[in-house]
């Protein structure tokens, strides 16, 4: 049910994702990734698109990564923050990380292809129903999204929303 | 999360595996897949000629230049390749694949060679003509306008025709009609050299730019200053 | 075997050549040489080409041991170039052509530099980058025509360089362009300037009114001495030229290039130019100041080919203009 996908760019990392809804734990899985407990990044999936959305986000932060460049403090804060369409980094958590409240999580993990990885331990620590990782469309808020990435109807004459805010998460830098 | 490993690996290292399909003037450009999609890969290379810091600064402003532009037509509806990733230490530009198109230039010279009904390359400059005008409206100058930096989607019908504008490297956001103007000219001069004969498609380019803008008569009036500069200039020495 | 004497005075220089069958018999030529700071200007520029202009056809037949009757065609500078100067050497072509006999050919400045640099560098269908005070082109060779795929939109990058060295005062013996190279060697500091490619054409009078605005101010707080900016000036409008020359090879699949016209001899523009063909795989050819300059011998040259392919100047047709595109002549001696 989870995506486990290598990065061509960085061929020794892979990148898992794995999504759940009626999640009744988010405070404490909150609390777990920023304790460590939980490597990996916990995204709103009402934000996600698609899993290429993600890829992107951790692609470039593997990227930032290795060069020195990142704008925070570990991978998994900056994978949410490529997510974001701004340079502001508390907006990006606020729009992109999960709040108590939600009840549902899109989780994040790149590991080196050395390490050991298991799925099982993350999932034990989900309360809640594991999906298929491509059921995240069925939890995207495409009103909040266009809202967020500033989405006008011209643009998609020429291409889906999953373009238009892949494009900009890619040139924000310059934007 | 260990990364031990060599710093070279990452985007150099996985140019050395794609696939090259032009060495252009300024840029090398690859085919590859990225993130499992298909994907061209537009690499700035270091021109040895130029000064290291001319270098430096150009290779760095064309590349900021070019993703800014194509997310500037993108926004206001202009086919423009997606960008996915952008490295700026390598000044590399990894971009939506246009599958199954035809530069606009390989497609006149076989529509010229076949001798189809004119009115199919009617449509087609019209088109480009509106694109153009739209682009502009936008602010966008291209500033390498040629017919071999448009790109025809196979498949469509005339009346919903797709075309998309590629390498924006050279390309500047003013909104200046002298700007456009030029723009235009460069255009022309390209146009008329790579399709021998074809003044009169041209000028119809020109008639669809005018109608689809409010802003073309002071741009196609800088177009005809510039002209004339270029047959009036001293040409002493 | 075919003689064709050459006359050419459209700006500062004056010169008469001779071509026998791809052979220079003689080539002399004088330069009208201003004050530091002044241009040459079209009346004072033809009263020397007119002090000269019979002394140096003297020369130019006594250097190739001919007579006038060995003659077969006078070809002279039809233009582009200054009004004043072009007329007088027409004139006095013209007269020679009734005195001798023989027929005249008017010719096109341009296609001189580019048939010249063919004949002394072998160089078979280059992209032809021609760079001189008036002009900025570059061309190549398709169906019968020199056809121009990039050129300045504005001033010629000589043009540029020499409005540079009235600024800051820079000697113009023997010219200003040659001294400029010779000061930019000295050159270490690089002060950016603007870069304007758009296409495959360039401009420089944005490069230029930045300079003459900057030059003064830079120089008196010291920020950079005269030889950095000489140095900063040549970098970028030649990494300009290089950049529209190689846009041009790949657009039209070339592998060769000719660089011809004054600016042409400089050897920092000849460098980079060869380092971009280098990474290319292509062939650079260039000349000297002998033939890169304007002289008598390359009016010579593109009259041989002219008038081998059949073409003769009516007197009645004899006349000059200041302007003339190299693309509008039909090149009749080409396949």
């Amino acid at each position: 049910m989870h995506l486990t996908q290598v990065l061509e760019l960085f061929p020794e990392y892979t990148v898992t994702q794995l999504l759940f809804k009626d999640v009744k734990n988010t405070t404490e899985l909150r609390k777990m990734a920023v304790n460590g407990e939980i490597k990996g990044a916990l995204i709103n999936p009402s934000m996600v698109v698609d899993s290429f959305q993600i890829l992107v986000a951790a692609n470039k932060a593997v990227h930032l990564h290795k060069n020195g460049k990142m704008k925070t403090r570990s991978l998994y804060s900056e994978i949410i923050f490529n997510l974001s369409p701004t340079n502001n980094i508390s907006e990006a958590f606020k729009r992109f990380g999960i709040s108590d409240s939600d009840s549902a999580v899109h989780i994040v993990l790149v590991h080196n292809k050395d390490e050991i990885l298991n799925i099982n331990d993350i999932i034990l620590k989900v309360d809640g129903q594991q999906i298929a990782v491509d059921r995240v469309s069925d939890l995207t808020d495409v009103a909040k999204i266009k809202k967020l990435y500033k989405v006008a109807p011209l643009e998609e004459k020429c291409g889906s929303l999953l373009d238009a805010v892949v494009c900009r998460m890619a040139t924000k830098d310059v934007a | 999360m260990a990364h031990s490993d060599s710093v070279k690996a990452g985007v150099p290292s996985y140019l050395k595996e794609a696939q090259m399909i032009k060495q252009g003037a300024e840029a090398r450009v690859y085919r590859g897949t990225f993130l499992g999609r298909s994907v061209v890969i537009k690499e700035r290379f270091t021109k040895l000629y130029r000064h290291p810091e001319v270098d430096e600064k150009l290779t760095r402003r064309r590349t900021t230049q070019e993703v800014r532009s194509i997310l500037r037509c993108r926004r206001a509806g202009i086919n423009a390749p997606v960008v996915y990733f952008v490295d700026y230490t390598t000044h590399c530009i990894f971009l939506e694949d246009i599958i199954h198109s035809v530069s606009v230039r390989d497609h006149i010279a076989s529509a010229q060679a076949s001798e189809q009904n004119p009115q199919h390359l009617q449509t087609l400059v019209d088109k480009i003509g509106e694109i153009l005008a739209q682009m502009h409206d936008e602010d966008v100058i291209h500033g390498d306008l040629t017919t071999s930096n448009m790109l025809l989607v196979s498949g469509a019908e005339d009346h919903n025709m797709k075309l998309v504008l590629i390498d924006f490297g050279l390309s500047y956001i003013s909104a200046l009609p002298e700007d456009k103007g030029v723009d235009l000219y460069v255009l022309e001069k390209a146009f008329l050299s790579t399709h021998p004969k074809t003044e009169t498609l041209f000028e119809r380019l020109l008639k669809s730019y005018t109608a689809s803008s409010k802003k073309s008569p002071a741009v196609i009036k800088k177009l005809d200053e510039v002209r004339l500069r270029g047959r009036k200039r001293s040409m002493v020495g | 075997m075919t003689v064709v004497i050459g006359f050419e005075g459209s700006a500062n220089k004056i010169g008469v050549g001779i071509i026998r069958d791809g052979e220079v018999l003689s080539n002399p030529r004088r330069t009208y040489i201003t004050p530091p700071g002044q241009g040459f200007l079209p009346g004072e520029t033809a009263k020397h080409h007119r002090g000269v202009i019979l002394t140096v056809l003297q020369e130019a037949l006594d250097e190739a041991g001919l007579k006038a009757a060995d003659i077969d065609c006078v070809a002279y500078t039809k233009g582009p170039g200054m009004g004043a100067p072009l007329v007088t050497v027409a004139i006095v072509a013209r007269t020679v052509a009734q005195l001798w006999g023989k027929p005249l050919l008017g010719v096109n400045h341009c296609i001189g530099h580019i048939e010249m640099g063919r004949l002394i560098t072998n160089a078979q269908n280059p992209t032809v980058l021609y760079v001189s005070g008036g002009n900025t082109q570059v061309i190549a060779y398709s169906e019968r025509r020199y056809r121009i795929f990039g050129e300045t939109i504005d001033i010629a990058v000589g043009n540029c360089l020499d409005r540079f060295a009235r600024v800051i005062k820079i000697s113009n013996d023997p010219s200003p362009g040659y001294n400029i190279e010779q000061m930019a060697k000295k050159g270490t500091k690089y002060i950016e300037l603007p870069y304007t490619v758009k296409g495959m054409d360039v401009s420089f009078s944005g490069i230029l009114s930045y300079i003459e605005d900057a030059a003064h101010k830079l120089l008196s707080a010291s920020q950079c001495s005269p030889e950095d900016l000489c140095f900063s000036l040549q970098e970028t409008v030649f990494a300009m030229l290089v950049e529209i020359t190689e846009r041009a090879m790949a657009h039209c699949g070339s592998q060769e290039v000719l660089i011809v016209g004054g600016v042409g001899c400089n050897l920092r523009l000849q460098e980079m130019m060869g380092v971009m063909c280098k990474e290319r795989g292509a062939r650079l050819f260039a000349t000297d100041e002998s033939f890169c300059i304007d002289n008598g011998a390359m009016i010579a040259q593109a009259g041989w080919e002219m008038f081998r392919s059949g073409q003769v100047t009516e007197l009645s047709d004899s006349w000059i203009t200041q302007r003339y595109r190299t693309d509008e002549v039909e090149v009749t001696w080409r396949d």
